[in-house]
């Protein structure tokens, strides 16, 4: 009786979160039905090894995600975040042999997280959309990156680094994906418990009604770039570092791949919607696919095709849903005007009938 | 009497030729036309072999497949639909559809038609997506993967190269009085371009709808078949670069025009950089394809000079990125009591 009562009182509380959060429910749906494509047409997709390997591009690309939904969130969209990892990559592995790894990383990624300070500044002071700007300092730093790199593909001399960065920790982990994890752990913090974050959430859903409400659009747009920069600048470190070599025009795939992670977690281009559960959720179904054809020895480029694809079918999915709701509120208002012009007639005649009496 | 109260109002209405022509145009073009005396002026001191006629005739002929991009994409960001990402995209599955068809032995003018049936397609697909209300950054972000993949797996990330009688070498390497034919061609787009902006029907719709979507709405111009029109000749335009390329190196791979072309990195970006740095309002409403030609023939003098003058590719890389910032933010400072923030 009891136990009853409790499952009831289960699966009513899992029903009442799926309809609280459809996005998020059809993010897990989407990325369970991947993995167990994959873990049964593929013998070797269900391992230790391989979800360690899952863990490990999950560090990069989970970076990038959760930078692009922050970004969506605030009704923007950061098109650099590829020139700008390409930029903290070149930088750190220039400078590991000369400073230490810490050192050249620290710097790597304060010199990212400041460019992204002052995109987000001149953003908000312009008054700008930010692909405009984003657009520009795409090609700017890339031309910056090449001038680091002095046009050549720079490389480590010393892999100790490198092997450090991929050492296995519990099974699934290495010291790059447990700092990842704990960066998702920090934003998702700062965007659900502080005054801050949801003023994020306020410019991205209403923008005019927040800055009628007094909020100055500086600081959250600083904020939310700040953090984009950062993600791309320990994202760019962390590829640069592991593979031991960067290029200055490399990682163009990062916003494609980023980007799909980002909608398929469930944020809104209108902004304001989504968050950091639905982000790490998109990439882990990015990756599963990315993986998944990997595994079937599928070229590099069908992989972008794949996610070019499923771009497109999220986004015509969204618009759909988005034109079916507008209709749906226009039926309702219509409906609502002919209820009241009929009461209004009926009351008129019967107004009539009495007076002719 | 009355010849003086007209002189009078004559005077009044004509207040001389410099603030009119201050009135007419943004101070941008007054800022890009000194800029880009000065950098004449400097090219031709510095550089011995900058103001030849050869070298005048290199520039115009690097800046026309840029330029034709550049003004198909101005349609794109005259109608308020920002811009394309997969500009480059839809040229590397055009140039495959294209040299595929050539090497199939179908001639040149079938391979146009082909190429251009493709065009159509990819453009008009983005348009419906977009016009329907998805954001063109994101759609055509997705496109770009798509088209591109589509590429490479057509021609299985091969060279697609076709022999060398063909029936498109006027178009490649072919000239006309001199000048090479992609420069003449160029030439011709620019124009047609900017009659269809100034004294069509379609070119006042394309305004109207990019200054003030609503009023557009209003007045029964929906951004529906706008956004499939304007794609479509954006496309039309990066199938028109791909096969004028193609027909000059006689072959094809889906990224020519990836990294490697020109000089300064991603063709998608370097086009829309010239449409930014010719001065267009990126919001849609202001700016002529006139001055995304123009913009082409600058970034493109900038490029030649800094090669002269012995430039690695990143200082030009370099050079045009800081280009599109400055054009951005002076654009943003000239307009921003002038417009509402979206």
């Amino acid at each position: 009786m009891t136990n009853a009562s409790a499952k009831d009182g289960v699966s009513a509380k899992l029903k009442n979160w799926i309809v609280a959060n459809p996005d998020l429910a059809f993010a897990i749906l989407l990325a369970v039905c991947v993995y167990s494509y994959f873990a049964f047409t593929n013998e070797f997709f269900f391992t230790h090894r391989t979800t360690y390997a899952i863990m490990e591009r999950f560090a990069v690309l989970g970076l990038v995600g959760l930078a692009l939904t922050l970004c969506i969130i605030a009704g923007e969209i950061d098109l650099s975040i590829g020139s700008n990892a390409a930029l903290a990559a070149v930088i750190v592995v220039r400078f590991t042999d000369q400073l230490g790894a810490p050192t050249a990383a620290l710097i790597a990624v304060a010199i990212a997280g400041t460019i992204g300070l002052i995109q987000g500044y001149f953003i908000a002071y312009l008054r700008i959309r930010a692909i405009v700007l984003t657009v520009g300092t795409l090609m700017l730093l890339r031309g910056v990156a090449l001038f680091a790199a002095e046009e050549k593909t720079v490389m480590l001399t010393d892999f100790t680094v490198p092997d450090f960065i991929t050492t296995k920790m519990l099974v699934y982990f290495s010291p790059a994906s447990l700092l990842v994890i704990l960066m998702f752990v920090l934003v998702g913090l700062f965007m659900n418990y502080t005054r801050y974050g949801r003023e994020i959430y306020a410019i991205g859903g209403a923008r005019k009604e927040a800055l009628a409400s007094g909020i100055n659009l500086k600081r959250p747009m600083m904020i939310v770039f700040m953090i984009s920069g950062l993600c791309a600048g320990l994202g760019g470190v962390i590829i640069g570092l592991r593979s031991g070599t960067a290029q200055a025009l490399g990682l163009q795939y990062l916003l494609l791949a980023g980007t799909v992670a980002a909608f398929i977690g469930g944020v809104s281009i209108l902004g304001g919607r989504g968050g950091v559960i639905g982000a790490a959720i998109g990439t882990l179904t990015v990756n599963f696919l990315n993986t998944g054809l990997v595994f079937n020895v599928t070229p590099a480029f069908m992989v972008q095709l794949y996610l070019g694809i499923l771009l497109m079918i999220v986004i015509m999915f969204q618009t759909g849903s988005r034109l079916f709701d507008a209709q749906q509120r226009r039926k309702h208002v219509l409906s609502a005007v002919d209820h009241r012009r009929d009461i209004f007639l009926t009351r008129r005649d019967e107004f009539a009938a009495a007076r002719r009496e | 009497m009355s010849t003086r109260a007209m002189s009078e109002e004559g005077a009044e209405r004509d207040p001389g030729w410099a603030s009119r022509l201050a009135a007419h145009y943004s101070p941008l073009v007054f800022i890009l036309v000194l800029l880009f005396a000065i950098i004449f002026i400097y090219g031709m001191v510095t550089a011995p072999n900058f103001l030849t006629v050869f070298n005048l005739k290199t520039i115009i002929r690097d800046a026309a497949l840029v330029g034709i991009m550049a003004i198909g994409l101005t349609f794109v960001t005259l109608s308020g639909n920002f811009f394309l990402l997969s500009m480059k995209e839809t040229a590397a599955l055009c140039i495959i559809a294209f040299a595929m068809a050539m090497s199939g032995g179908y001639g040149f003018e079938l391979a146009f038609l082909f190429t251009m049936a493709i065009a159509i397609v990819a453009g008009s697909l983005q348009g419906v997506l977009i016009g329907l209300g998805g954001n063109p950054i994101v759609v055509t972000l997705g496109a770009a993967g798509l088209f591109f993949g589509l590429a490479s797996w057509w021609s299985d990330n091969l060279v697609v190269s076709f022999r060398r009688p063909h029936g498109a070498e006027w178009l490649g390497t072919g000239s006309f009085l001199g000048l090479p034919n992609i420069t003449i061609a160029f030439i011709l787009i620019a124009i047609t371009a900017e009659i269809v902006l100034r004294y069509t029907t379609f070119g006042r719709q394309v305004y109207l709808i990019g200054a003030n979507r609503a009023a557009g709405r209003a007045t029964g111009h929906e951004n529906f078949s706008m956004a499939i029109k304007t794609c479509t000749i954006a496309s039309v335009c990066s199938a028109f670069v791909a096969i004028a390329f193609s027909a000059q190196v006689s072959s094809a791979q889906a990224n020519y025009f990836s990294s490697e072309f020109g000089s300064s990195g991603d063709m998608t970006i370097l086009v829309i950089a010239t449409v930014m740095v010719g001065g267009n309002s990126i919001m849609g409403g202001y700016g002529s394809t006139l001055r995304s030609s123009l913009g082409a023939i600058f970034i493109s003098t900038v490029d030649n000079m800094m090669v002269l003058h012995g430039f690695n590719s990143g200082p030009r890389v370099l050079a045009v990125g800081l280009m599109i910032v400055f054009s951005i933010i002076v654009f943003a400072l000239v307009r921003r009591g002038s417009r509402v923030q979206e």
